[in-house]
């Protein structure tokens, strides 16, 4: 990389480009001295290697815009270009809904507002047209409500660019910008507070309640008015631009012109509740909620900062996270080293896991984060591991309230995490979950995590771990191997069933065809046997046979997979197939799931025969003291829903393809249809040999094209097709999906006149179950709770917690089949109160 | 996203000697790739470790276990493939350099597993590759090395004999000649050891030869194009995602069918 280029990147760091020097205003006066030079050389690379900075590493944002503020004044026409191509970059992000890039120029701009390059009052119409805009949005009458959250994001993206550049506006245009503000309170008054409930990580409100009556812009309004009161001082954006003052006076301003934000769509015409719901959860799909803050440290552990410093420092590791994802070294070395004058470990702790927990879904997979808090804690030996470990033990103290969806990536997160550091934690700390209830949400939650562990790992490995504690063996799963139910005793007679499966092993062992296979299992054991012993044997031998290694079952699966087909051809035939393989994987909860997803993947087992053995009783009794049983629900409903995406892209390929395809027959036709126009007029009278080589060459063509379409529409044809019978299986998998939740709750739920919410669950376990209640020891001086929520009430709770967790998760596939849901299902006179709330707050929407 | 840095980063540092085509024919491959090569991977680990590893990136579509060309066991590298290009990039940017089994490993893309590929290449039957390892960057990986018991207890761990069991050699060399029957399998019994080696070593040469063959004739049959080719091809995909309801799913026949 040259030398000009590596400046900007490293500018404001600590490191070979910049010598010894980490004052910024040297950074700047050196980078400074070396890109006016480098203007005029290669001007056309500097820009957009420049902008490409100011929009990637945004925390510097205050160094590019002081540098450009500098060249304004000897290269006018450069900096005119500048802000030309900011200005249409930020529209082409409007129009887009491109949020961070709006968010991110809008605070460049503003920061260029500080070194004298914009003019003020023309950002003052940005904000202006922002505003409106967001106030016509939220208008009942002009505009479409369901589409806030657009219009709290372009206010929010307001607010959040005054830290860069507050002061300044305050001075130059103090009326101009009082305006905007008391915009914006007139906005927050005719807007709807964005209820949030369905996506708090915790559900007791006791942590969230002096956040509950606010919501994020409000909060965010806040902060930015008491940084306003406080003359716009803070300590977390640097002010370079100020070393400069007496020399960027006299640059010259550049106008902005006006911008256009995005019209949102129209509202729908007929009033129909399911619709408007739709449009809203397209809009915050569109325009998400960046963070929710998660608060588990107690306060006098956080640092001590002022507000709007702690949202500033989390813009700076959200955008870092973002922007310089894939780049190990980089993104953790930014984390660690922000521009601020303060500590921010525990506030870093924070964002990472809002991230992680973030409902409905974080940015990035749980593994991104994994790898940042890995890489942070090598960064930062001394500071951080300690930070992440107090993280680890207030969520756990507050897991019971957690969120399910939420506590299913902490504990993916943690056991990873902990592989990556030989395993060792102070277990002795829980040890004390062993007396707890089996159905105990930290005594899941610890079994859960030993369980993954020792899947990314040996069980050897982890007992050894545990040895700290090493009753907690008790919760580690089985060692055992597969259940196989024909081993060969040495001594002893083969019974009839033994010989049955050694002959059936031996059948694929000689790699007898399926059919043969399916042709001596129907003449020879089916009609002695009957079905189940017959299932059993086959399920048995062939998954035994598959067991030794992932690999192994995948071909047994591929080429014997029929034989499991012509045996269970119908759902209620699958339903016992899966029992009978998650007998044979009793001892092993992944290869149990691996099995199952593989089958599905092969469709010898239908989704729906999946849901329906989740929901048979021998499940049912697991669903609170195990995430097997969800872990597999979870499996089915992702595989189905990967394959409606997978459709859809190549729906849209296609479409984009046959666009192609179309345009190029269209030109092959065009030019033949000329090129046999223009013979006819040769001397008069058609000539058609003339020269037949180039209409042999255009007939081709023509055709050759013709073709390409035609199968291409063909393709897209059978794709749509295939997309639509794949919609109709979703309606009938969510109708049964929902049924069966409403099913098992109604059996179990208290009355509904007794438990009105989620918390009377939680307080009824602890009155009725007075006299169970475990008293945990006192002596050990482990957190005491004198009672524990009983067990029918524990098992509602995580039903409950499920039932949300998926409909969230997927409801986006949801809203289509919205009508038909709430005709067969939500609206049935029996249906209880709590199953409604679940699904309502997953869905952020009112069900009647 | 994050553009700045990526440009310095070059796609592979290994060069795969079997890739025939050009330098730019190479990294094009990589680009689209769906499959991941894995090295340094501790002889023990198994299948299921990487399954539960990786499946944190996406959907895995398939395991291809690098061994050992005289032992038919694990040899320190693997292949794994993904059904999308998404996932695949995931698995490379947050797990290449991440511990599995006490061990940093990398996680590169790879241009396509080929039959016989699964093989060491390396003069004692293991990876090749290992010698390649440079990369690593010390700030980030300072692996601490661990007590000794660690030893001890991976000393009790066995690895897994891809050589033996019902399913043949290794079960991704069987099924070419699968189905007709004719070739007796004469090589998948439980024969002594020295049968069991025998049959290893004439699966190995004839899939160099089918190697060769499927080199020359379509250089680049990566997972990706295959997976294109559906549109045209309705037959049942190999290690389906979802497969598509109403395909057939004719044995033996069919099997060959595609095959040949």
């Amino acid at each position: 990389m040259s030398n000009w280029k590596t400046l900007l990147l490293r500018i404001g760091e600590k490191g070979p480009e910049y010598g010894t020097s980490s004052d910024y205003k040297d950074h700047i006066e050196t980078c400074f001295g070396v890109i006016r030079r480098e203007i005029e050389r290669s001007g056309d690379q500097v820009l957009p290697f420049l902008l490409q900075c100011a929009e990637q590493l945004p925390h510097k944002i205050p160094l590019y815009g002081t540098l450009i503020g500098l060249l304004n004044l000897e290269n006018e026409d450069f900096v005119r270009k500048l802000v030309e191509s900011v200005h249409a970059d930020f529209q082409v992000a409007l129009d887009s809904g491109n949020c961070n890039s709006i968010r991110i120029l809008l605070r460049f701009m503003t920061s260029l507002l500080c070194s004298k390059v914009i003019q003020p009052a023309s950002l003052i119409v940005v904000f202006e047209t922002l505003l409106s805009s967001a106030a016509t949005t939220v208008d009942e009458e002009k505009g479409n409500p369901s589409w806030q959250p657009q219009a709290d994001f372009y206010v929010i993206c307001i607010l959040s660019s005054l830290p860069w550049g507050g002061s300044e506006l305050a001075e130059q245009v103090p009326d101009e910008i009082e305006r905007v503000l008391v915009g914006i309170q007139a906005y927050l008054s005719i807007r709807k507070n964005s209820s949030t409930s369905g996506l708090n990580f915790f559900d007791n409100g006791e942590f969230e309640s002096s956040l509950a009556e606010k919501d994020f812009v409000e909060d965010l309004l806040d902060r930015i008015q008491s940084l306003a009161s406080n003359g716009w001082k803070l300590d977390s954006v640097p002010r370079p631009h100020l070393s400069f003052e007496a020399q960027l006076v006299a640059g010259k301003f550049h106008e902005l012109r006006p911008i256009k934000c995005m019209e949102q769509p129209s509202p729908p015409s007929d009033h129909s509740r399911a619709y408007s719901g739709k449009q809203k959860h397209d809009a915050s799909t569109r325009y998400p909620q960046r963070i929710r803050r998660l608060n588990i440290f107690p306060a006098n552990k956080m640092e001590d900062v002022q507000p709007i410093d702690r949202f500033v420092v989390e813009e700076y590791l959200l955008d870092v996270l973002f922007y310089l994802n894939g780049c190990r070294k980089e993104c953790a070395s930014y984390m660690a080293n922000l521009p601020v004058p303060f500590r921010y470990e525990y506030l870093m702790a924070e964002t990472l896991f809002s991230q992680i927990l973030l409902l409905p879904q974080p940015p990035f997979k749980t593994l991104y984060y994994t790898l940042v808090i890995m890489d942070l804690c090598k960064a930062l030996p001394g500071a951080f591991p300690a930070v992440v470990a107090g993280a680890v033990r207030a969520l756990f103290e507050k897991i019971s309230d957690l969120d399910m969806e939420s506590r299913t990536r902490l504990i993916l997160w943690f056991s990873h995490h902990l592989s990556n550091f030989q395993f060792i934690w102070p277990w002795e700390e829980w040890a004390y979950v062993l007396d707890l209830p089996k159905w105990a949400p930290k005594r899941v939650f610890v079994q859960e995590i030993l369980q993954r562990e020792v899947r990314l790992s040996y069980w050897d490995k982890i007992k050894q771990s545990i040895e700290n504690a090493s009753a907690l063996e008790e919760l580690l799963p089985p060692k055992a191997g597969p259940n196989f139910m024909y081993s060969l005793e040495e001594g002893k007679e083969k019974t009839e069933e033994q010989q049955l499966s050694a002959e059936l092993s031996r059948k694929v062992k000689e790699k007898q065809t399926a059919r043969d296979m399916i042709v001596w299992i129907e003449e020879t054991i089916y009609p002695v046997h009957g079905f189940e012993v017959t299932l059993t044997i086959v399920v048995q031998t062939l998954l035994d046979i598959g067991s030794k290694s992932f690999t192994h079952l995948v071909t047994v699966l591929e080429r014997y997979g029929q034989v499991f087909s012509k045996l269970c051809p119908d759902n209620d035939k699958q339903v016992m197939l899966l029992s009978q393989v998650s007998t044979y994987w009793k001892n092993n909860v992944q290869m149990t799931a691996v099995a199952i997803d593989r089958m599905m993947g092969y469709r010898l087992v239908s989704n729906q025969a999946i849901v329906r053995w989740v929901f048979s009783p021998e499940n049912i009794d697991q669903f609170h003291v195990s995430d097997q049983p969800w872990e597999i629900l979870g499996n089915a409903l992702n595989k189905t829903y990967n394959r409606i995406s997978d459709l859809r892209k190549d729906i849209s390929n296609i479409t984009k393809n046959v666009l192609v395809a179309e345009k190029a027959s269209a030109n092959a036709r065009v030019e033949l249809e000329a090129a046999e126009s223009k013979l006819s007029l040769v001397e008069g009278e058609p000539v058609l040999g003339e020269n037949p080589a180039k209409m042999k060459r255009l007939k081709s063509t023509v055709e050759k094209t013709g073709e390409a379409e035609l199968s291409l529409r063909e393709s897209l044809e059978a794709k749509e097709a295939l997309l639509n019978r794949a919609l109709s299986e979703t309606e009938v998998l969510l109708l049964l999906l929902f049924q069966s939740f409403l099913g098992v709750l109604k059996e179990r739920l208290p009355d509904p006149t007794k438990v009105k919410s989620v918390q009377d669950l939680k307080s009824i376990g602890v009155e009725d179950d007075k006299s169970s209640a475990m008293d945990v020891d006192s002596e050990n001086g482990n957190p005491k709770k004198s009672c524990e929520v009983g067990e029918r009430e524990q098992w509602c709770l995580s039903t409950l917690g499920y039932l949300t967790a998926f409909t969230r998760q997927y409801a986006s596939e949801i809203w289509p089949h919205m009508e038909k849901l709430e005709s067969e299902v939500f609206s049935g006179e029996d249906v209880h109160p709590l199953f409604l709330q679940a699904i309502s707050s997953a869905l952020q929407f009112p069900l009647q | 996203m994050a553009l700045l840095f990526k440009e310095q980063a070059k796609l592979s540092a290994y060069r795969d000697r079997r890739f025939s085509g050009t330098q730019e024919e190479f990294d094009e491959a990589l680009r689209a790739s769906t499959t991941v090569y894995i090295g340094n991977v501790s002889f023990y680990t198994t299948e299921e470790q990487l399954y539960e590893l990786f499946s944190r990136a996406g959907e895995i579509k398939k395991i291809i276990m690098g061994l050992d060309k005289n032992t038919k066991t694990p040899c320190g590298f693997c292949f794994v493939l993904f059904y999308s290009r998404e996932d695949t990039e995931d698995a490379v940017k947050y797990i290449s350099g991440t511990i599995l089994d006490d061990r940093p490993i990398r996680v590169d893309f790879d241009w396509g597993f080929q039959e016989g590929r699964q093989w060491g290449r390396g003069r004692s039957g293991g990876q090749v590759r290992d010698e390649y390892r440079t990369d690593y960057d010390p700030d980030i990986l300072s692996v601490r090395i661990i007590a000794l018991s660690v030893k001890e207890l991976e000393a009790q761990r066995q690895l897994v004999d891809y050589g033996t069991g019902s399913l043949g050699a290794y079960p991704q060399a069987a099924p070419s000649n699968y189905g007709n029957g004719r070739r007796g399998g004469g090589n998948y019994g439980q024969g002594g050891p020295n049968r069991h080696g025998r049959g290893g070593d004439y699966h190995r040469k004839r899939q160099r030869d089918d190697d060769r063959y499927g080199r020359d004739n379509s250089r680049r049959n990566t997972d990706h194009e295959s997976r294109r080719d559906t549109d045209h091809d309705m037959r049942p995909e190999k290690n389906p995602r979802f497969r598509e309801s109403g395909d057939s799913d004719d044995d033996g026949e069919d099997d060959r069918k595609r095959r040949s």
